[in-house]
């Protein structure tokens, strides 16, 4: 019997305590949003928990990694035990022949390559998902299913054939290569498409008799009113691209150009596992999908299902 | 400010491409990079850090520009299948593994994407320098296709302050049935909570260790020929000797893991001793420096009186692709990189490991003694074994193999778990004439292999 | 100017907004499809020797026992995630579903964030905790349970698979939930409290009023994860990829995807004509099942 043992007793107890006692005029009630309560509570505790231990191992010296699970014993905390080493070794200058590397470099570029591919995508695939819902024309419901089925093919299935057009066209290591392939994907198309059977064909009417150009009509009148699709799309790409491996992996050959998936897991390779760099880069890995998304979650989320209730 | 019709988000992105464009352009423009004469790939950090200085001095040498880069080691695979498959952007100058040097050398001679290195060995009589059981894994029919790396030789390196505390000499651990008594005295449980609290030996709980202790005992997986060949006795043997020493209420090892959890368990005292090729003996030291001058080296103990002492674990090869357009330069630069006589011992005092040049061995860097290791000399240690270490040989299938050896390690672990020794020496070899088959169906299903066959 | 809007017209306009997607995909989805197919029906070793074998990779790889366990642990997952993830997201929405609580967007947020962490960062944060002896997931089972401190998840070819679920589980729980969220709101209202009004319990009102109207995420959200857990790779190379000697795929293949295979095939192997045959198979599969999918799910709304 242990510390553990004895939390969880006592929740257990109070939970009992209040559906059981007969003195609460609603002691059932509260009982039943207690424990709702407490479920909650302990699921999102399981969910934290690898967040939590993954910054304590960020700031834990190499040598105390394995020994305790999150923070050593505070009689223990010393500069020895707690310290910014690994923070300060992803940071370090990298020498490479073509001059210092510094580990912002790789931060910078892989904000280059979502934003810059989630802009490029959304134009569009908001252009095509328009053209799918709002006009009328032959060939579009075969396209329709050609899109669906284009989604089923394992990516892995092109990646040679990618390769060697990719080498052919000499867009290798460029960021061309990594931008351009998926520059306009089927899933945004659909996204967008529901969003837009949202939009009354009166307002595009209006506007065409108003004298607007299709493209005016597109640009001006229908894509503001979708914003909340273009919020989820808009993190489903960002994240999509800052967390991409395979792709950057084989394509970029560059140390200065790489992102920070590939530049992390050349921390932890065949010979040499340096897990306390490698966790702290990715501390700093996700804090900006997590700044994007905290800050935008109701228009994400919104937007995120708005796609799958209509469909 | 006008208000984004669009959406906040799509705003900040913008913005971010935006800016960040402008700072690669800028990077990028700045330093007008010119295409590299030539380009090198490795997977190991700690290869490419030793190389730094000396592709430095060589560009400047011979101006030109050399780049270096770090890749992943599977990455290194899928690149080099891709870009031979399409002569594509290959690098001019790689490191591979040697247990992957088959898969590259599956077809015709003719058609292997590396530069045939073994006409200019012998020219320039380079062939001798070298540790020649080493060219074995990086050759096929002869043809030497990769100059290599390391030797690797193998030892058991143990926590001395401890050993000696228990009153053990190392000296008489000649024989491994002499350690496995050792290892039976002193794996005890300590604090009664009815598991051992001491263990003699680490050994990986999925069957690493075969392939060297086979090798250790000559066997290697794959013959001369390219013929898997693990359906003998020795093999069964050893196998029950893992699983003995592994499992069950008389075991002696534990699998201590690697990198971290292998440096926490020394440290607790949980191992004493555990397999230590010279690629390891740097790498535990950065892990663990409080436990300078309580490690020493030892030689492997031999399967019976009079056997071999060594073995070797591991191996790398520097290749040059048939692709690259300046295949002299890059010889140039390989030699440069592995024959050098003073950079090798610098490049020992970094990392440890010892070159299979054999005349870098009387450099007196690798005499040194190395306080970590109480003083012991390690180089000379290991490069009194390394002529001595077996040959090993490719396949490309030597991968499939090795796994499917550890398969048959664990099905015939998890029979010993629940009928002991009845009958184990039979189910081994009928697990290992199992996959034997597989492997050879593998390989007839290789068109290239049919006609090899045929040819010959 | 005027010409261009003349001509930028109703009929036009539509094939010019596509005219991106239809490029794009014909350079770089079309030409490498067709370069796909040519070459599962060759061996190759190099660009000159390309060897015609016909329909030789695609009977090896059907024939091929390591392909059979890569189908088995995919085809387990793909399960897993339907018949435990799913009903688990599901629960956890019905739990915090309310109209009014302040608390609900804070534990949306925090069930979602693991989504925010890649597949690869996943697998070797997971690679770390799963150690035994060592790693947080076995002391604190230690703890709990007082069990399972020495189990190695990652090299016993039995606890590769709950390993892969239980880290899946993590990363995919909270995505899931809040398409069921959505859908909940959507549930009416009124139905609901006649039903109540009936005498209906919580299972029952589940059964005959939740579930038909949030009938159509579902089958979206089925559908959406089992192709994705056909196409699962990044998160087992990450996993089982520290190991040294024979990595990647767990002892015993245990941690062995399509993908994984076809991967393990093409380009570890050298060889990548069967790697070609194997990713259409695998298309094949995804297509079977997500048809099957859908007509069951369209077939039951008809209901």
């Amino acid at each position: 019997m242990n510390n553990t043992h004895l939390t969880f007793l006592f929740f257990g107890f109070v939970f009992l305590f209040l559906y059981f006692v007969p003195f609460m005029p609603r002691g059932k009630q509260i009982a039943l949003v207690y424990l709702r309560y407490l479920v909650l509570a302990s699921i999102a505790a399981l969910i934290l928990a690898p967040f939590f231990w993954l910054i304590c191992s960020a700031f834990k010296d190499p040598e105390v990694l394995m020994a305790y699970t999150f923070l050593p014993p505070v009689a223990e905390w010393s500069s020895q035990t707690i310290n910014f080493s690994n923070l300060k070794k992803l940071f370090e200058k990298e020498e490479t022949l073509e001059g210092a590397i510094y580990f912002w470099r790789y931060i910078v570029n892989s904000f280059f390559l979502a934003s810059t591919s989630t802009v490029v995508t959304l134009f569009f695939s908001s252009l095509g998902g328009y053209a799918l819902a709002k006009y009328e024309f032959r060939g579009r419901s075969f396209l329709i299913l050609f899109m669906l089925g284009t989604m089923m093919i394992p990516a892995m299935l092109l990646l040679s054939p990618l390769y060697h057009l990719i080498h052919k066209i000499n867009w290798m290591d460029t960021y061309w290569a990594l931008i351009v392939p998926g520059a306009c994907s089927a899933f945004g198309m659909f996204l967008f498409r529901q969003a837009f059977f949202s939009v009354p064909s009166t307002l595009v009417e209006a506007a065409r008799i108003d004298g607007c150009g299709e493209f005016g009509i597109y640009l001006n009148i229908v894509m503001p009113l979708v914003r909340p699709i273009t919020a989820a799309f808009c993190l489903i790409s960002f994240l999509g691209s800052w967390n991409a491996f395979i792709a950057p992996d084989v394509f970029i050959q560059t140390q200065s150009k790489l992102t920070l998936t590939v530049a992390l897991n050349q921390y932890v390779d065949v010979y040499d596992q340096q897990y306390g760099v490698f966790l702290a880069g990715t501390l700093l890995a996700i804090i900006p999908p997590a700044i994007l998304f905290f800050s935008l979650e109701k228009e994400f989320v919104s937007g995120l299902t708005s796609g799958a209730i209509k469909g | 400010m006008p208000k984004f019709p669009y959406g906040k988000v799509p705003f900040w992105i913008l913005l971010i491409a935006i800016s960040t464009g402008i700072f690669n352009l800028v990077a990028t423009l700045s330093k007008r990079g010119e295409k590299p004469d030539l380009v090198f790939v490795s997977f190991a950090r700690s290869h490419m850090e030793a190389y730094e200085e000396a592709t430095e001095e060589f560009q400047k040498e011979h101006g030109v520009k050399v780049q270096l880069q770090l890749v992943s080691d599977r990455t290194v695979k899928s690149r080099l299948q891709n870009a031979f498959l399409t002569n594509a952007n290959v690098p001019d100058v790689v490191e591979i593994l040697a247990d992957t040097m088959g898969t590259f050398t599956k077809g015709p001679i003719e058609d292997v994407g590396f530069v045939d290195l073994t006409d200019r060995l012998h020219a320039e009589g380079l062939y001798d320098r070298f540790v020649e059981s080493r060219y074995s894994r990086l050759s096929r029919l002869g043809r030497i296709f990769a100059l290599p790396h390391d030797v690797h030789p193998l030892m058991l390196c143990y926590r001395s302050d401890l050993v000696e505390e228990l009153g053990i000499d190392v000296n008489t651990l000649q024989t491994w049935d002499d350690f496995v008594e050792m290892g039976r005295r002193i794996t005890n449980d300590l604090d009664g909570d009815g598991n051992p609290d001491r263990y003699a030996l680490d050994l990986p709980a999925n069957g690493d260790m075969l392939t060297p202790l086979l090798l250790q005992r000559r066997e290697p997986l794959f013959t001369k020929n390219g013929q898997l060949k693990i359906d003998n006795d020795t093999v069964v043997d050893t196998i029950i000797w893992y699983i003995h020493q592994s499992r069950g209420k008389d075991r002696i090892a534990f699998s201590a893991g690697w990198g971290q959890t292998l440096a926490k368990t020394v440290t607790d005292g949980l191992v004493l001793f555990y397999f230590c090729p010279d690629w390891r003996t740097k790498y535990f030291e950065t892990d663990t420096p409080h436990l300078s001058g309580k490690m020493k080296l030892m030689p492997l103990p031999a399967w019976e009186i009079g056997g071999s002492h060594v073995s070797t674990w591991g191996g790398t090869g520097l290749a040059i692709t048939k692709a690259s357009k300046n295949q002299e330069l890059a010889w140039k630069f390989a030699k440069v990189l592995y024959l050098k006589a003073e950079d090798l011992g610098k490049r020992f005092k970094a990392s440890y490991i010892i070159p299979p040049v054999k005349d870098a061995w009387d450099l007196p860097e690798f005499k040194e003694p190395v306080p970590f290791y109480t003083n012991q000399p390690i180089g000379a240690l290991y490069a009194e074994m390394a002529k001595d270490v077996p040959s090993n040989y490719a396949s490309p299938y030597y991968e499939l193999a090795r796994n499917k050896l550890n398969e048959v390690f664990i099905n015939a672990a998890l029979y010993y778990d629940k009928n002991g020794d009845d009958g184990l020496k039979e189910y081994i070899k009928r697990e290992l004439a199992r996959v034997s088959a597989y492997v050879e169906n593998r390989a007839q299903h290789n068109i290239f292999y049919r006609q090899q066959i045929a040819n010959r | 100017m005027e010409k261009w809007k003349e001509r930028l017209n109703k009929r036009t306009a539509p094939w010019l907004f596509l005219s991106p997607y239809l490029v794009l995909t014909l350079v770089f989805f079309i030409y490498p499809f067709i370069y796909a197919i040519i070459l599962a029906f060759y061996q190759t070793n190099g660009p000159k020797s390309w060897n015609f074998v016909g329909l030789e990779n695609f009977a090896f790889v059907l024939a091929d026992g390591d392909f059979h366990i890569a189908v088995w642990n995919t085809t387990i997952f793909a399960l897993s995630s339907i018949l435990v993830q799913l009903p688990l997201s599901l629960g956890m929405a019905l739990l915090l579903n309310s109209k009014k609580d302040r608390l609900k967007g804070v534990f949306r947020l925090i069930l979602f964030s693991p989504y925010l962490v890649g597949q690869i960062f996943v697998g070797i944060i997971f690679s770390v905790i799963f150690m035994p002896r060592y790693g947080m997931f076995n002391r604190f089972l230690q703890e709990v349970i007082g069990w399972g401190l020495e189990k190695r998840w990652l090299e016993n070819p039995n606890l590769v698979m709950p390993a892969l679920i239980i880290t899946a589980m993590w990363m995919y729980v909270g995505f899931n939930m809040i398409y069921f969220l959505a859908a909940l709101q959507n549930v009416d209202q009124n139905l609901e409290e006649a039903a109540l009004i009936d005498g209906a319990n919580p299972w029952q009102l589940f059964w005959a009023v939740t579930f038909p109207a949030i009938k159509p995420v579902v089958l979206f959200v089925v559908v959406m994860s089992t192709i994705g857990s056909y196409q699962l790779f990044e998160l087992p190379y990450a996993l089982l990829q520290n190991a040294a000697g024979v990595a990647g795929y767990g002892p015993k293949d245990s941690g062995l995807t399509i993908v994984g295979y076809l991967y393990r095939t093409a380009f570890e192997s050298g060889d990548l004509g069967t790697g070609a045959a194997i990713g259409w198979l695998l298309a094949i599969i995804i297509f079977t099942i997500s048809f099957i999918q859908m007509k069951i799910g369209r077939g039951l709304e008809t209901e």
